[in-house]
């Protein structure tokens, strides 16, 4: 049987099962705060941890080589580890595959109503959605206020706030903060919540992989954090070796934290790609699937094959810190270039990990306010596919400076290269779309256009470090890190901001505050530009990374960027500001569908309800066709009632 | 990989509807199964990438002082066992197939048997090593493999014992009805997960080939 738009209307009466206030659902499910939840997932983290370094101190506190260092990095690993454990029997994570070896099936995928489901191992992928929005927030938080620290060193190049030691580990927090939670910025919260609903799925293909993806997630959080409480790492996000080797207990938050998140974005890569490969609805073949579908389908791709390694990597570090192997250690036959070449095979995937799903999001966004099709729709999927490829082939322009083969220099310079023509192509889809476009500049469309603004100078400045003597030259400095907060915060956070402000109405019921979101949005963008410009200047002038101090002719250019940088961080108080008075201070009804889109997303009912779609749809067409008079609708929701098309673009929904 | 199908359980699916999520459901174990071993590849090619960086570097002449090796014959020993867990599941889900259930049982136990005995030798082989982990080169991928190598048997043996202990609880809730032959949704989901499963172990004989060649014979 298949199902076609011409279908009978029979239900399956055995299936129905009811919104649940607590029987028949598991543990972890049920409402009532004796079951697993946050708070037991706390306590028993707690309880894990202090087992786990109680253990640790157990086993190896005679050692000569710890009792000589002072620093026991085995029972710091144990204790974390444990404390991981903890935090997943509390909160639920481990019931079904301790349950399963008893040869016990799956529990119920039931509704569970109330706001306890959002502190609740909960397998709707909405939830999950929701949850990683407050997840994500909290890193950027975080990491956003270590910036401003950052920043506040650096207004004077003689007068210190922090010492030298507490500065880097303040930068490195900062960046492994940052670098981990843009990893999972846009998979996370709006691939969870609307991939389904946009491939017209039910569920997703496996949501307890999915709900783990993002309580591991939380946990990797809790991991890299401790670093600072622990001393911190002084090696910078990159956690080169032999420093890596040379720091303490911190530096085994740093390790453990990267192999935990990395489980997690495997997870989450691994449930989003069977997803989509294997839930779309009825008619959506390939050529019909939304172009932000695509950029994650790419991005999960990235994350199920380039984490795996980092994985390595991280535990390879850990055994080097705990049972003294020499992955990393040259002088007894090992390699710190070994830790660049595993790290960079994944970090260089990863800052594409970060860039597809923010090309999705743009892509998705602008024909709904261009009000035209999305132009090239096949090249902008191709794009993405090609980019996602080519991002393997080009992790050894990192090493140009430490120590690679010459030779090898022309080889990852060129594939460096080449990848920016499949990125081009997504940018002169965007910029095709926006051709003699009426547009409507809603807030989400002009952090669109910030997108491209910000990321064609990061993006430019990107050719010119892929080329060797530049590359050389400014290797290390300002210049790079101006290069890729212009990618990754130019490009990622803004495409984020706009996801957020355009599906938050869908998530949430509520619309955004306008005049808020534009005062976040021209402060976000004026401040970003001016915080970041200026660092390519003080890079070219020769302003190492890393390092608190700095020549004194530099400081105007510094307080500039420094002061600059404080009116950004406060942009997200203004953000902060906005989500508080819409969500809850004055809220604001959203209707059905207030941009007017033909994306499926919006065609289900506001709130979605747990099963996403009464029936299955069945796809007839791709959802670009703006303006079109006389396409076909996008979908049949059942029924004959089909959505979705130019003619019924007043109110879809 | 699940092993239940959990449909949607929308209160309005209608017959095709279900069956459409049933085909899905049993794609995405397909799929899942493959994907899986995708990632496994990625983390056991960076194993090997150290292993052949290092060796090819042979920093401080330390590669491998003296031609010394990790324990022989309990590299030999764990490879033979995990060799067998993966011939047995082969077999078993061939005998599945033709409807020979008790074979698939009294071959996936055994299995299981083989996977535990493979992992305790593994485990007791640190007791044994003639080297410390940071000596050499070859010492610290060796110490790195043994621990990957742990997580690979507990992977493989604890989806063999999961597979195996559902289709025993399983009779009961589909009837009386053997799962390994019934048509009912949840019996075609398990017998899709056995599929992806043997697919596992397979690889794992594949890659404890390979391992065993680089690590005990090279």
């Amino acid at each position: 049987m298949t199902i076609s738009a011409e279908r009978p209307t029979d239900t399956v009466a055995t299936s129905a099962t009811p919104p649940s206030s607590g029987s028949g659902v598991s543990r972890s499910q049920r409402p009532g705060w004796l079951s697993q939840h946050l708070g037991t997932a706390i306590i028993l983290a707690i309880v894990g941890y202090a087992f786990g370094h109680w253990l640790g101190n157990y086993i190896s506190g005679n050692y000569p080589y710890i009792v000589n260092s002072g620093q026991n990095s085995i029972s710091a690993t144990l204790g974390l580890t444990f404390g991981i454990v903890g935090w997943l029997l509390g909160i639920g994570a481990l019931n079904y595959p301790l349950a399963k070896l008893v040869g016990k099936s799956a529990p119920d995928e039931v509704e569970v109503l109330g706001w306890s489901k959002y502190f609740r191992y909960s397998t709707d992928h909405k939830v999950v959605g929701l949850q990683y929005v407050v997840g994500v927030l909290m890193f950027m938080f975080t990491g956003g206020l270590l910036a401003m620290a950052i920043r506040t060193e650096l207004l004077s190049p003689t007068t210190h706030v922090f010492g030298p030691g507490t500065y880097i580990e303040i930068v490195s927090e900062h960046g492994t903060i940052m670098m981990m939670m843009a990893t999972s910025l846009v998979v996370g919260p709006l691939g969870n919540y609307f991939v389904p609903l946009m491939i017209g799925a039910r569920r997703m293909a496996f949501p307890r992989i999915e709900a783990f993806s993002f309580w591991i997630f939380m946990a990797g959080y809790m991991v890299i954090f401790s670093a600072l409480p622990m001393g911190g790492f002084t090696t910078g996000w990159t956690g080169y070796a032999p420093l890596q080797n040379q720091n303490g207990p911190g530096m085994t938050g740093y390790l453990l934290g990267f192999a935990v998140i990395g489980l997690g974005m495997m997870a989450a890569g691994f449930n989003t790609a069977v997803t989509i490969i294997n839930y779309r609805a009825p008619g959506m073949t390939w050529s019909r699937v939304p172009v932000f579908v695509w950029g994650i389908l790419s991005t999960a791709g990235l994350l199920t094959l380039a984490t795996p390694v980092l994985f390595s990597a991280g535990l390879f570090g850990l055994l080097d810190r705990c049972v003294q192997t020499a992955f990393y250690v040259t002088m007894h036959g090992g390699s710190s270039y070994l830790w660049q070449d595993l790290f960079w095979f994944f970090g260089h995937p990863e800052v594409y990990i970060m860039a597809l799903p923010g090309f999705g999001i743009v892509g998705e966004i602008i024909p709904v306010f261009a009000r035209k099709p999305l132009f090239a729709y096949k090249i902008s999927a191709a794009g993405m596919i090609g980019v996602a490829l080519l991002s393997f082939f080009v992790w050894q322009h990192h090493l140009f400076q430490s120590g690679i083969n010459p030779d090898m220099r022309p080889l990852f310079m060129l594939t460096t290269e080449l990848i920016s023509i499949p990125t081009g192509f997504i940018f002169l889809v965007g910029m095709g779309t926006l051709y003699r476009a009426k547009i409507k500049f809603e807030v989400p469309m002009l952090f669109c256009m910030a997108v491209f603004f910000n990321f064609l100078i990061g993006g430019i400045t990107g050719v010119f470090l892929s080329d060797v003597p530049v590359n050389v030259t400014v290797h290390g400095g300002f210049f790079v890190l101006s290069h890729f907060h212009y990618t990754i915060m130019g490009g990622l956070l803004f495409a984020f901001m706009a996801g957020i402000y355009y599906w938050l109405p869908k998530m949430t019921g509520r619309m955004m505050n306008k005049k808020l979101g534009l005062i976040h949005f021209w402060m976000m963008f004026i401040f970003f530009n001016l915080t970041f410009f200026p660092m390519f200047i003080i890079g070219l002038l020769g302003q190492p990374r890393r390092v608190f101090m700095y020549a004194q002719n530099l400081q105007g250019l510094n307080d500039f960027a420094s002061i600059s940088a404080f009116i950004l961080g406060a942009s997200f108080i203004v953000f902060a500001a906005n989500l508080f008075w819409s969500l809850w201070i004055n809220p604001e009804k959203a209707p059905a569908n207030p941009w007017n889109s033909l994306g499926l997303e919006w065609q289900t009912a506001n709130p979605v309800p747990f099963h996403n779609f009464d029936r299955i749809p069945v796809i007839m067409n791709d959802p670009y066709h703006y303006s079109e008079e006389g396409a076909t609708a996008l979908a049949d929701l059942g029924g004959g009632a089909t959505v979705g098309s130019t003619t019924s673009e007043s109110n879809p929904a | 990989m699940t092993d239940t199908f959990k449909g949607s359980n929308a209160p309005t699916s209608t017959p095709e509807e279900a069956e459409f999520e049933l085909r899905a459901h049993l794609g995405s174990v397909w799929t899942g199964g493959r994907l899986f071993i995708g990632m496994y590849t990625f983390m056991l090619a960076s194993l090997a990438f150290s292993y052949f960086y290092l060796r090819s570097s042979n920093n401080a002449q330390l590669w491998r002082p003296n031609h010394i090796t990790a324990p022989t014959y309990y590299g030999f020993f764990i490879y033979a066992l995990l060799l067998l867990a993966a011939i047995l599941a082969v077999y078993g889900q061939w005998r599945l197939r033709k409807g020979g259930v008790a074979d698939w049982q009294v071959a996936g136990w055994t299995g299981v048997g083989c996977g535990l005995l493979a992992l305790f030798l593994q485990i007791w082989e640190f007791t044994k090593v003639p080297f410390y982990p940071g000596s050499s080169g070859y010492a610290s991928t060796f110490i790195g493999f043994a621990v990957m190598n742990i997580g690979t048997i507990v992977i493989g043996t604890y989806w063999l014992e999961t597979t195996l202990a559902r289709s025993l609880r399983m009779r009961k809730e589909i009837g009386g009805k053997d799962p390994e032959l019934s048509n009912n949704p949840s019996a075609q989901s398990f017998r899709a997960n056995v599929s992806s499963m043997t697919y596992f172990w397979g690889y794992i004989a594949l890659t404890s080939t390979l391992f065993l060649f680089m690590f005990y014979l090279m």
